[in-house]
């Protein structure tokens, strides 16, 4: 029970260091509001006078000290309010939630079938240990699990998008387009996602593969193992039945885990790829110095992640009954 | 126990061991040496040339030579690397060993802060920290080395804890020895094969972040990296429509692959040698 109570503690504690962190950024760079809502550097700019600077000022509460803005900041964020967005003009929640789904199954996807593909040729090579198979496996997939996955991405964009032409260059799904089914748009959204997700889930499986041959290894030199070879069961039985579920701890882990890295990997594919997701949006709003929608967007990404990690540790509680 | 020399001999006298096909120092080697005399920064010969004699690997849309880019973009690489690296591992390194050695509420506060900046995905965060305090090489270096400085520490602070233990440390400290002695004496020699392989572990890092970075438009926009080329080349318009990509985009893409996989196989190789294991994030 204290186990857990740290771990929430660790949680909450990390979710407020990143809120006020969230906080204070804009506070402690260099400049002001006014600098950057007045225009660019030698552009023709509309200027304040010092009045209207103080009635903005009083307006958006930053003549108040900084401890009664940080109140006011929690407050807000508790009301589920994390401020209007410049560049678009609309509530940057809403924004927010419009973008969620396509990043979040981009990032699903690719942790589920990445974690498949991996495990299966990881227990493929853990069976044809040392055998050429193996060798082949395993250094073609160290390699792939250094390269970062944008740089994949680039590939697959430039040689079967632009190069072939078997997929779209761009997008999540044909603008204005008229759908005679719902089957229809699935496919659409389907072909507009297939590159990015494929690209995303060729990184995942490189980890996935290095961690399921390591446990299956690891489980392969047990005596139940000999003992099953000796009772004549066949290959796939052996490998999926006995190995697989007494290996598959480490990888269920390694799957929430991994969604934190995904995120990361994922908001810089969505850039190759023009994908309507929040890495596109962050990207967007970065460009235009839309500051409270980049806040917006740093938090719900890491509190995704935070969720993500805390729930990869209830879970591997519930699955390995060792761990009180 | 160990001193660092043997170390150092352990690495060399494997030295047929540290793949040979890493192509690391003749990368570094080629680039280092002034190797092109063409400008980076301004336009010396048509624009959109296909590779040819005069341009080895052609020029981009203002005519800008693109090897003459890509030696400059290294040197921005690589020095990000070194310097992110350098950064964080002094950082790391003093924060482990202190934790570790004191512990208590030092101990208590360097925990929590490696939990805390472990839990929190990196890349969000450079993009703020980069959107928040403007794009220039010294902040990048700064905004990584903040970020980075865990894996070191929290690896020499375990490895601090094991060693207090060891009589040797505690008669040491029995004579009157002080923290910067033990330190220097005792600890240097048995933490430096982690130093070294976390610090090309960091130097990879730091170079594919960077690379990510200016790749979103976020890096120094007034040196040409690797990735603000690519950056500037998908920005082109037509650039899926044309052949462009196959020198404008390739070369430089395949150089930052060339040189993360180099990196990554030293540290691998590295590791091995000195028999020690850094679980990867």
């Amino acid at each position: 029970m204290t186990m857990f109570n740290k771990k929430i503690l660790k949680l909450f504690l990390t979710f407020f260091t990143i809120i006020t962190l969230n906080f204070s950024l804009p506070r402690l760079m260099p400049g002001d509001p006014f600098y950057f809502l007045s225009g660019e550097q030698g552009e023709i700019t509309v200027s304040y006078s010092d009045e209207e600077i103080q009635r903005q000022k009083a307006y958006y509460g930053l003549d108040k000290p900084v401890l009664v803005q940080y109140g006011r900041y929690l407050v807000n964020l508790a009301r589920g309010d994390l401020g209007y967005s410049i560049y678009f003009s609309n509530d940057v929640w809403t924004i927010i939630k419009n973008r969620i789904p396509w990043s979040v199954s981009l990032v699903l996807l690719s942790v589920i079938i990445g974690g498949f593909a991996g495990t299966i040729l990881g227990c493929l090579s853990a069976w044809h240990r040392k055998g050429p198979i193996d060798n082949i496996l395993y250094s073609t997939m160290v390699f792939v699990s250094e390269i970062p996955p944008f740089l994949i991405g680039i590939l697959f964009l430039f040689y079967l998008a632009a190069q072939q032409g078997l997929f779209p260059l761009s997008g999540g799904m044909t603008p204005f387009a008229d759908y005679a089914t719902w089957m229809e748009r699935l496919l659409d959204i389907v072909h507009h996602g297939f590159l990015p997700a494929l690209t995303l889930s060729a990184v995942q499986m490189g980890g996935f593969f290095l961690i399921a041959r390591n446990s299956m290894i690891t489980v392969m030199n047990k005596d139940y193992m000999t003992t099953a070879r000796a009772k004549g069961i066949g290959t796939a039985r052996i490998l999926f039945r006995h190995a697989l579920s007494n290996a598959a701890l480490p990888i269920v882990t390694r799957m929430f885990n991994s969604i934190g890295q995904a995120v990361g990997g994922t908001i810089l594919v969505e850039n190759v790829f023009k994908y309507p997701g929040l890495g596109l949006l962050m990207r967007q709003a970065v460009l235009v110095r839309d500051y409270p929608l980049i806040q917006g967007i740093f938090l719900t990404v890491t509190l995704f992640v935070l969720i993500m990690n805390y729930a990869a540790d209830i879970i591997y509680k519930r699955l390995d009954p060792r761990i009180v | 126990m160990i001193d660092d020399a043997s170390h150092i001999k352990r690495i060399f006298n494997s030295g047929q061991n540290i793949c040979p096909p890493n192509p690391c120092p003749v990368l570094y080697g080629s680039i280092c040496t002034p190797a092109c005399e063409t400008s980076w920064d301004t336009p010396s010969g048509p624009a959109l040339q296909a590779p040819n004699r005069e341009h080895i690997l052609g020029t981009d849309d203002l005519g800008i030579d693109l090897w003459a880019q890509i030696c400059y973009g290294a040197r921005n690489s690589i020095l990000v690397g070194i310097g992110t690296a350098l950064l964080s591992s002094l950082i790391g390194v003093f924060l482990g060993i202190v934790s570790g050695y004191f512990g208590g509420i030092t101990d208590l506060i360097v925990t929590a802060a490696i939990d805390i900046l472990m839990a929190i995905p990196s890349l969000p965060i450079m993009i703020v920290a980069g959107a928040f305090f403007g794009p220039s090489t010294k902040n990048i270096i700064i905004i990584l080395s903040f970020l980075s400085w865990v894996m070191p520490a929290r690896i020499i602070r375990s490895k601090v804890l094991a060693l207090k233990e060891e009589s040797y440390i505690k008669v040491a400290k029995g004579y009157g020895a002080s923290f910067s002695y033990i330190t220097f004496k005792h600890f240097m020699p048995q933490i430096f094969p982690i130093c070294a392989t976390s610090f090309i572990k960091l130097i990879s890092r730091a170079i594919v972040s960077e690379a990510s970075l200016s790749f979103l438009g976020l890096g120094d926009p007034t040196s040409k990296s690797w990735g603000l080329i690519l950056n500037f080349a998908l920005n082109f318009r037509g650039i899926y429509f044309t052949d462009y990509w196959k020198w404008w985009v390739v070369y430089p893409l395949a150089f930052i692959i060339i040189l993360v996989l180099s990196t990554a196989t030293l540290s691998r190789e590295l590791e091995r040698v000195l028999d020690i294991k850094i679980a990867g994030q």
